[in-house]
């Protein structure tokens, strides 16, 4: 009986190992194949920025099962806090980081508080009201934070000293970055923790009923969530020098929750990839035609129908189905 | 008495749902409230498990004051209850059902490592109540494709990994096929005589409690009208009167 559960941790465990080696191996062969084509590598960064972010918001969503309308809040909270500093304080990357995520905990955990007490449609009203909250103080202190022309000037960030410049060390930095979170998620999903979120997900009130804090738990879920989703900020600002209030729109909320769903929500796996195929391919349709949102409006229509398990979730089940004929199946009859 | 309920009382607007109701539960004891629909024992469930706070009275857990408490205090102070309509983690695999709450139980659910000794001792336990519920070879099957009966006895066994001195069992007979019905009767007189588990149910299968019970008490429009062992309640005037529009033949 043991060596059941030894051998299903073992299988579980080389998928999520192999899932990462395969996206590392991607990620750094990239540089390689772009070297002519500088404009290809800033495109690729940008797609894993926007992979962090979809990480961020499925940590929340597919893990504890809260739907939040407005995870750009704080990933233009990041951005915004970590390009104010860098004017102020420090330039150098470790340092911003690591206030700006201090500052992050400091305002999600007091927000979230009082999110994680509501349900349903009720949280991710919230959620957008709190977005469109961010998105208007950054009007009212326009003198500070550049108001509509957005936040510009930051210096070039630093570390230890050493100006990071080139565009490839800013891709590693970011590839590493994504790398780093996925494999926490990963290991998250798979400890006491995660495997409490997935419960709440499944059934709250029978969640509490077991002795289950829930309400501390989602309040965890939501901290961590909202401080991937500020990473993702920082080095958006610091990567691209200048931050906008676009960056705080729900439209970008809706971008990040079309990236989950278009991956597969609660794969962590597949909002990576959701994220990185949306903007790949919002580069290259946007530059055949103006009209490219009602394109993805479709596909985004057709993922939800055809396939909720958006990509990932398709993939897995063909995978599944493909060898459904193997012995182990046949336990879950 | 492990359980004493005193004057607990609760009005939704003008419905005296549960009225001045007391209650005394014998340790080890199987105790069954019945009474018609409408009668307050689903309110008066409720008002003991921690769903709804009383107007007033107090709820008494082994001497302690357990009145008003939070779900999540009684299942780590050792009461368990399982739900009429069975409510499990549908998606997860049955023996994790079970270790979430043998985690829980153990303080463990918001930590971020467990180490491979832990995870397989939580494991073995998890398939001991499994078995003991009868559900052994069933733990790697999602909950959710488990038949009725079998989830009922999920739903049961995820209460027993909290270690429960008392569950409460709200219609656990409810929606069962006769077979089913047999099974988990069976199961609840095993837990009360392996464990010493004391177990309150809350049941309209008035002939499945008559021969289940050691004490029936017998509510009616928010109030209790009988409380005695089941061969005094089967020749009560009162309960007679109260049943008299149907389900007593049941």
């Amino acid at each position: 009986m043991i060596a059941t559960t030894l051998s299903e941790r073992r299988v579980r465990s080389r998928g999520s190992l192999i899932g990462l080696a395969v996206i590392a191996a991607a990620g750094l062969f990239l540089p390689f194949a772009t070297a002519d084509q500088p404009f290809l590598l800033m495109l690729a960064s940008h797609a894993l920025i926007a992979a962090i972010l979809a990480l961020s918001l499925d940590m929340l969503t597919g893990n504890t099962g809260l739907l939040s309308f407005g995870h750009a809040a704080w990933y233009g909270f990041g951005a915004y806090v970590a390009g104010l500093l860098s004017k102020s304080v420090s330039s150098d990357i470790a340092v911003l980081v690591l206030l700006t995520l201090a500052a992050t905990l400091l305002v999600s955990g007091a927000i979230g508080a009082i999110l994680v007490r509501q349900v349903g449609k009720t949280f991710a009203i919230l959620t957008l009201a709190l977005s469109q909250i961010m998105f208007a103080l950054v009007f009212v202190f326009s003198d500070i934070t550049g108001g509509e022309d957005g936040l510009q000037g930051i210096p070039i960030a630093t570390f230890f000293g050493a100006q990071i410049v080139s565009p490839t060390v800013w891709y590693a930095i970011l590839l590493g970055a994504l790398l780093l979170a996925l494999a926490g998620a990963l290991h998250i999903r798979r400890a006491p923790l995660g495997r409490a979120w997935l419960a709440i997900r499944e059934n709250s009130e029978r969640a509490r009923f077991i002795g289950m804090n829930v309400a501390l738990l989602k309040l965890i879920s939501y901290m961590i969530s909202a401080s991937l989703a500020s990473l993702a900020g920082v080095l958006f600002v610091l990567f691209n020098g200048a931050t906008s209030p676009d960056l705080l729109h729900w439209l970008e909320s809706g971008k990040v929750l079309m990236y989950v769903v278009l991956g597969g929500v609660g794969t962590l796996f597949g909002p990576v990839i959701g994220a990185v195929v949306f903007t790949l391919a919002e580069h290259y349709v946007s530059s055949f035609t103006d009209a490219w949102l009602i394109y993805f409006g479709a596909l985004f229509v057709l993922i939800v129908i055809v396939a909720p398990g958006g990509l990932f979730g398709g993939a897995a089940r063909l995978a599944t189905r493909l060898s459904a004929r193997k012995p182990g199946r046949r336990a879950a009859q | 008495m492990i359980l004493e309920v005193n004057e607990l009382t609760k009005h939704f607007g003008g419905l005296k749902a549960v009225n001045g109701v007391n209650l005394r539960v014998k340790q080890g004891s199987i105790h069954s409230i019945i009474g018609p629909n409408g009668a307050g024992k689903t309110t008066l469930f409720n008002l003991i498990t921690g769903s709804i706070p009383p107007m007033s009275g107090t709820v008494l857990f082994d001497g302690q004051d357990i009145t008003g408490w939070p779900p999540e205090r009684l299942a780590r102070g050792g009461v368990a209850r399982t739900f009429q309509r069975t409510s499990i983690f549908m998606d997860l695999p049955v023996l994790e059902n079970v270790a979430l709450a043998i985690r829980s139980r153990e303080g463990r659910s918001a930590s971020l490592w467990q180490s491979h000794q832990h995870e397989d001792e939580a494991a073995d336990e998890a398939r001991d109540i499994l078995a003991s519920v009868g559900l052994r070879g069933r733990e790697d099957a999602k909950a959710g494709m488990l038949s009725h009966g079998y989830q009922r006895a999920l739903d049961i066994a995820i209460g027993l990994a909290l270690k429960p001195r008392l569950i409460l069992m709200d219609e656990p007979l409810a929606g069962m096929s006769r077979g089913d019905r047999e099974t988990i009767a069976a199961l609840i007189t095993m837990l009360r005589e392996t464990m010493g588990l004391t177990i309150i149910v809350v049941e309209h299968d008035v002939g499945m409690v008559m021969r289940l019970s050691d004490r029936i008490t017998v509510m009616q429009h928010g109030t209790v009208i009988a409380d005695a062992p089941p061969d005094e309640i089967r020749g009560n005037e009162a309960v007679r009167q109260a049943y008299l529009h149907g389900s007593f033949a049941q």
